[in-house]
C-alpha cells in the first residue's frame, strides 16, 4: 500500500496529478487552483483535452490525460457529483476509482483542495483500500506488469486537520489490510498455529495475545472445537486477544469488555462429509471471521480506542482422515450442552459454541459479536452485497446496521424464532447441529443462540453470517477482487460510535 | 368447512366433546385435583382429555394470549383434539370470552380440521363436519363471527385449490372455479389463448405452450361500495410444474401440483372480500398455465416478447413463475391503475432455504406498503419477513441479447432476489410487493390451524390487509 502524505496544495514537477472533480454547477464555489494551475502550465491542454472526452464531472466518471505537459505523465480526472452534496462514502469511492488509474506510477498528487480535510482524508482511505494487493507467490511477474505506486500526496488547504481525521482511518485500513492478507494466504502456508503466530504480531500494538493449545482445551473441555479439529495432522488453536484502552493508557482495564468471536476455519474441506471438489479451493477463506476479528483488534489498538475488547478466534483445520469426526458422532461442548454431529461440514457453529460459552463466562462481556462464514444458504438468501444478521438484542442490531451503511459494510437482519429451533431437535444429543435446508442460515444461527445465554439471562449478542461478503467475486469500489477484509471497518465503527469513553 | 352454529348452551342430551380454552393458571375449580394430577396448567400447548359422566371435557391450554392468533392456535388445538377422539361434532366453550376471542376460537377450530379428502373414496373415520360455538350473546357475537367465518371461508378456497391434483386441477377446471366465483358477486372474466395473443401475453403463451391444457388469464373484481383505484392481487397459477425442458428431479416433483397457490391465495382473498362485502374495491388477476414438457416447448435461450413490449431471454425454463407474472403484473397495471399492486407466487426454493417454512418472502418498493404487509402478517398469524432487492441482484439479469436475462447463472445463487428484481421490471411506479410463497404455502407439519399440507398462506393476509388498511374511503 503506499505511503500517504497531506500536503500544501502545488503543482507536482513529476508524476501523476488526480483532480476530484464536482458537477458544474452555478454559482457553486470550489477551490480548484491545482486544476488551473495545471491548465496554465500545460497550455490549456488539460481543459480541452476534459472537454473532448466529455468529462463533467459525473459520480463514477473517469478520464486519463497522458502526458500533458509541464513534466506530468498523467491526469487523471475523478467525477464527484454535485458539489456540496460529497458524502464519505462518496470520497471514498472516487478515491477507490483512482487507485487503479494510477498504481504505475510512482508518485501521485490529488488535489483535493476542494474537499472539507475529512473528505480529502476519506479519498485517502478509499485509495488505500481498493490500491491493495497480495503478490506474495508471484515471482514471473514482468516489470511493467508490477504496480509501482509508493507515495501519494493529497494536497489540502487544512494539512493538520486531515492528518487527524486520516488517523483512525489509517488504523482501519491496516486493519482491513491484515484482515485480507490473512484469508489470501493459502491454506499450506496459513494453519492454525501459523495463524496463531500472527496473532501474536499484535503485541507490538500493546495487545495482549493468549493463545491456548489442544492441551489446555482438552482440560477446558472444548469438546466441540476438538472434534472438528481431530481429523487434521494440524493442531488447533484458540486465540484470546485483549486490548485495554479505556483507561487511555492501554494498560489497565475497566468494567466489560466488549467481545468479538470470529470463526477460523483455515481450510474447510467438509470433513467425511467432505465437499464438491468444484470451487473448494475457495475454502481458505473460511477463517474470514478470525481474520476479521484480528483485523479489528489490530484497528482498534493502532488507534488507540478508549475501550477494553476482547478479540477471541477459534482456528481449526477441517479434514477427512482415519481420525476424523463422523456424522453421527456426539460431542460435548464447553457449555456442557451436547450435539449430535450430522453434517461434519457444519463445523463452524461447532467451533463458535465453545467460544461464546467460554467467552461470556469469563469475561462477562456487555455484549458478543461474531462473525462468520457460516453458511452457503446465507449466499442464496441475500446474496453478496449484504452480510446475514442475527441478533436477540434490538439496539445493537440496529447500531450494527447503522455502521455497516456508514462505511459500506452493508448487513441484512434475518430472524430468529422457536420454530426454526425446532428444527436442531435430535433424538440422541440436545441438539443436531443441522436443521436441514429449509431457513438453512437461521438454524445455523439458533444453534449459536443456544451458546448465548447466561445464568443472568440473555446477554446481547449479534452474529453476522459473512459467507457471501468476505470474498469478492470481482474488483468492488474499494476492494480488489478477492478477500474484502468485511466485518473490520463496520466494527471499529461500531464501537468508535457507541462504546468508547 | 364445518358448520359453525352459534348457541348459548349444549344440544340437550348431545354427546359430543365439549372443549375448554383455559387460560394460563385459569383451570375451572371442578377440574382442578384432575388437571393437577396431569400437571395441566393451560399453558400453550397443553391439552387434556376428561372423559366423565357428563360426558367428554377437553382443556384446551390457552396461554396468555395478547392477540386473536392466540385464541385461533386455541381453537385449532381444540378441533385437532376432537378429530383425535373421532367426534363428529364439537361442542367449543366460549362463554365468558370477548365476542372477538370467540370468532377467532372458532376460526382456528375451522382452520385446523379442514382435511384435503375429496379423492379419498374410503375413509376410515368420521371427519369433524360440525361446531357448536358456546357464547353468552350469539347476537353480539354473529357479526365477529362472519369476519371471520369470511376469511377462514377464503383460506380454505385457497387450500382446497392447491390440494387438487394437476389432472383434476387443469388451468380450464382452475378457470371454471374461478367463474363459480361469480355466485358472490365477483365479476371474473377468463381470457383465453387468442385474447392472450391478441394482447400480446408472450410470456404467458410461451410457458403455458407445451401443455395439452391451453394458458388461461383470469380477471376476478370485487367492485366494493366506493369508487376508488383498486388494489391488485396478481398471482402465480401454475397447475403443474414439470419445469418444462429444464426438468425437475423426480424426486418431490409431485408437490409441484401446489405450484398454483398464490394464485390460489388471491383467488380466496377475493372470496373472502366478497364473503364480509368489502367496500373496498379489489381486482385479482391470475396467471394460469401449466408448465409441461412436449415437442413445442419454450426453450432456453428463447427470446420472449412479454405483454410489456420487454423482451426476456429464457435462461432456465424452471423459472416459469416470473415470466407468467411479468404479463399479469403489466397487464394489472396498463389496465386497472391500481392503488397498489400485491403479486403472491410459490416462486423460489431459494426463498425456502432463506426462511423455511415459518415465513414468506417479502420483497418491495414501497415502504408504507411492505410494513402494512408485513403488519397484516402479523395479524392473522402469516408472517413474512422483507428481503432485498440489490443492485447487484439487477446487474445479474443482465443479458447479452435481450433486455433483460429471466435468471442467472452458476451456484449458491440468491434467486429469491434475482426473480424479486425481475418483477421489478414490470410493476412499473405503482406501489408494489412480492410475496415468495414457495416454502410458507406448505406446511411440513401439522400446526394449530392446519393439517401438513396446503396452509392457504396469503388470503387472510390480503384480507386483513383490506380491512386494515384500503377501507376507509377517505384514506390518502
Amino acid at each position: 500500500m503506499p505511503d500517504i502524505a497531506f500536503v500544501k496544495p502545488a503543482l507536482p514537477r513529476s508524476g501523476a496529478l488526480v483532480l476530484p472533480l464536482p458537477e458544474a454547477a452555478e454559482g457553486a464555489a470550489w477551490n480548484d487552483n491545482l486544476r488551473r494551475a495545471a491548465d496554465e502550465a500545460t497550455g490549456g491542454a488539460v481543459s480541452r483535452a476534459l472537454e473532448a472526452a466529455a468529462f463533467k464531472g459525473r459520480k463514477g466518471q473517469s478520464c486519463t490525460i497522458w502526458a500533458p505537459g509541464a513534466g506530468l505523465s498523467r491526469v487523471v480526472a475523478i467525477g464527484l457529483g454535485k458539489p456540496g452534496e460529497v458524502t464519505p462514502e462518496g470520497a471514498e469511492a472516487a478515491g477507490g476509482a483512482i487507485a487503479p488509474l494510477i498504481v504505475q506510477e510512482r508518485e501521485a498528487l490529488v488535489a483535493a483542495e476542494g474537499l472539507p480535510p475529512a473528505l480529502a482524508a476519506g479519498l485517502a482511505l478509499g485509495l488505500t483500500l481498493r490500491a491493495w494487493r497480495f503478490d506474495r507467490y508471484r515471482t514471473q511477474e514482468k516489470e511493467e506488469d508490477k504496480p509501482k505506486l509508493e507515495r501519494v500526496a493529497i494536497a489540502t488547504a487544512d494539512t493538520a486537520a486531515a492528518k487527524a481525521a486520516w488517523m483512525p482511518m489509517r488504523a482501519a485500513a491496516d486493519g482491513v489490510a491484515l484482515a485480507r492478507e490473512l484469508v489470501a494466504e493459502p491454506p499450506n502456508v496459513l494453519g492454525p498455529e501459523e495463524m496463531a503466530e500472527r496473532c501474536r504480531g499484535l503485541e507490538k500494538h500493546g495487545v495482549e495475545v493468549e493463545v491456548l493449545g489442544p492441551k489446555e482445551m482438552r482440560k477446558l473441555g472444548f469438546g466441540a472445537l476438538l472434534g472438528v479439529a481431530q481429523g487434521s495432522a494440524r493442531e488447533p488453536r484458540v486465540v484470546v486477544m485483549r486490548w485495554n484502552g479505556a483507561s487511555g493508557n492501554g494498560k489497565g482495564r475497566r468494567g466489560r469488555p466488549v467481545a468479538f468471536i470470529g470463526k477460523g476455519v483455515t481450510f474447510d474441506t467438509g470433513g467425511i462429509s467432505i465437499k464438491p471438489a468444484q470451487g473448494m479451493e475457495e475454502m481458505k477463506y473460511d477463517m474470514a471471521g478470525a481474520g476479521a476479528v484480528v483485523g479489528l483488534m489490530a484497528a482498534l489498538a493502532g488507534r488507540r480506542a478508549r475501550v477494553d475488547a476482547v478479540g477471541m478466534v477459534g482456528l481449526v483445520e477441517n479434514m477427512p482422515s482415519g481420525t476424523a469426526q463422523r456424522p453421527g458422532d456426539v460431542v460435548k461442548t464447553y457449555s456442557g450442552q451436547t450435539v449430535e454431529v450430522i453434517n461434519t461440514d457444519a463445523e463452524g457453529r461447532l467451533v463458535l459454541a465453545d467460544l461464546l460459552w467460554y467467552c461470556q463466562e469469563r469475561f462477562e462481556p456487555r455484549f458478543m459479536v461474531d462473525l462468520a462464514t457460516l453458511t452457503g444458504a446465507i449466499i442464496i438468501s441475500l446474496g453478496h452485497e449484504h452480510a446475514g444478521l442475527f441478533s436477540n438484542d434490538d439496539e445493537l442490531a440496529q447500531r450494527i446496521e447503522a455502521a455497516g451503511r456508514a462505511v459500506g459494510e452493508a448487513c441484512w437482519r434475518m430472524p430468529l424464532g422457536e420454530a426454526y429451533d425446532k428444527q436442531l431437535k435430535s433424538d440422541i444429543a440436545d441438539m443436531k447441529n443441522v436443521g436441514g435446508r429449509p431457513g438453512g442460515s437461521i438454524t445455523a444461527a439458533q444453534f449459536l443462540q443456544r451458546f448465548v445465554n447466561t445464568k443472568k439471562g440473555p446477554m446481547p449478542w449479534a452474529h453476522l453470517d459473512i459467507a457471501g461478503t468476505a470474498w469478492a467475486q470481482k474488483d468492488l469500489p474499494l476492494a480488489p477482487k478477492g478477500p474484502t477484509g468485511f466485518g473490520v471497518r463496520l466494527l471499529d465503527r461500531l464501537v468508535a460510535e457507541h462504546y468508547e469513553g | 368447512m364445518l358448520r359453525v352454529r352459534l348457541r348459548r348452551a349444549e344440544r340437550d342430551g348431545a354427546a359430543d366433546p365439549r372443549a375448554m380454552p383455559v387460560r394460563q393458571g385459569a383451570v375451572p375449580p371442578r377440574f382442578a385435583r384432575a388437571a393437577a394430577a396431569a400437571r395441566f396448567t393451560g399453558g400453550v400447548g397443553q391439552v387434556l382429555d376428561l372423559p366423565g359422566p357428563e360426558g367428554r371435557v377437553l382443556l384446551i391450554g390457552a396461554g396468555a394470549p395478547r392477540h386473536a392468533t392466540g385464541w385461533e392456535a386455541a381453537g385449532g388445538r381444540a378441533a385437532a383434539a376432537a378429530l383425535a377422539c373421532g367426534a363428529r361434532r364439537l361442542a367449543l366453550d366460549a362463554r365468558g370470552l370477548p365476542p372477538a376471542a370467540a370468532a377467532a376460537l372458532a376460526a382456528g377450530a375451522c382452520l385446523r380440521a379442514w382435511r384435503p379428502d375429496r379423492w379419498r373414496t374410503r375413509t376410515e373415520e368420521a371427519p369433524l363436519a360440525a361446531l357448536d360455538l358456546l357464547v353468552d350473546d350469539p347476537a353480539a357475537t354473529a357479526p365477529f363471527w362472519a369476519r371471520a367465518e369470511a376469511a377462514a371461508r377464503g383460506c380454505l378456497l385457497a387450500r382446497d385449490l392447491t390440494a387438487e391434483p394437476g389432472n383434476r386441477l387443469t388451468t380450464r377446471e382452475f378457470a371454471a372455479r374461478l367463474e363459480a366465483l361469480s355466485e358472490h358477486g365477483i365479476a371474473v372474466d377468463v381470457l383465453g389463448r387468442k385474447r392472450l395473443a391478441r394482447a400480446g401475453c408472450g410470456a404467458l403463451l410461451a410457458v403455458g405452450r407445451a401443455a395439452a391444457h391451453p394458458p388461461r388469464l383470469a380477471v376476478l373484481r370485487w367492485r366494493g361500495s366506493f369508487a376508488a383505484p383498486p388494489v391488485a392481487f396478481i398471482g402465480k397459477g401454475i397447475t403443474f410444474d414439470t419445469g418444462g425442458l429444464s426438468l425437475k428431479p423426480a424426486e418431490g416433483m409431485e408437490a409441484m401440483r401446489g405450484d398454483m397457490a398464490g394464485a390460489a391465495a388471491c383467488a380466496g382473498a377475493m372470496l373472502a372480500l366478497a364473503l364480509r362485502r368489502s367496500p373496498a374495491p379489489a381486482v385479482a388477476v391470475l396467471a394460469l398455465a401449466e408448465n409441461a414438457i412436449g415437442a413445442d416447448a419454450y426453450r432456453p435461450g428463447d427470446v420472449l416478447a412479454t405483454l410489456s413490449g420487454r423482451t426476456v431471454e429464457v435462461v432456465d425454463t424452471d423459472a416459469e413463475g416470473r415470466l407468467v407474472l411479468a404479463d399479469a403484473l403489466h397487464y394489472a397495471r396498463t389496465r386497472f391503475a391500481p392503488a397498489a399492486m400485491l403479486d403472491l407466487a410459490t416462486l423460489t426454493g431459494a426463498a425456502v432455504t432463506a426462511l423455511g417454512h415459518h415465513r414468506a418472502a417479502l420483497f418491495g418498493t414501497d415502504a408504507a406498503l411492505l410494513a402494512q404487509v408485513a403488519a397484516a402478517g402479523e395479524a392473522v398469524g402469516e408472517p413474512v419477513w422483507p428481503l432485498p432487492i440489490g443492485a447487484r441482484h439487477r446487474e445479474d439479469l443482465a443479458s447479452d441479447i435481450a433486455d433483460l436475462r429471466q435468471c442467472a447463472t452458476g451456484r449458491l445463487l440468491p434467486d429469491a432476489c434475482h426473480a424479486a428484481a425481475f418483477l421489478r421490471e414490470f410493476a412499473g411506479g405503482v406501489p408494489w410487493a412480492h410475496l415468495d410463497i414457495a416454502g410458507a404455502a406448505r406446511r411440513a407439519e401439522e400446526e394449530p390451524l392446519g393439517p401438513k399440507g396446503p396452509s392457504g398462506f396469503g388470503a387472510r393476509l390480503l384480507d386483513a390487509l383490506m380491512a386494515m388498511y384500503f377501507e376507509d374511503p377517505d384514506r390518502h
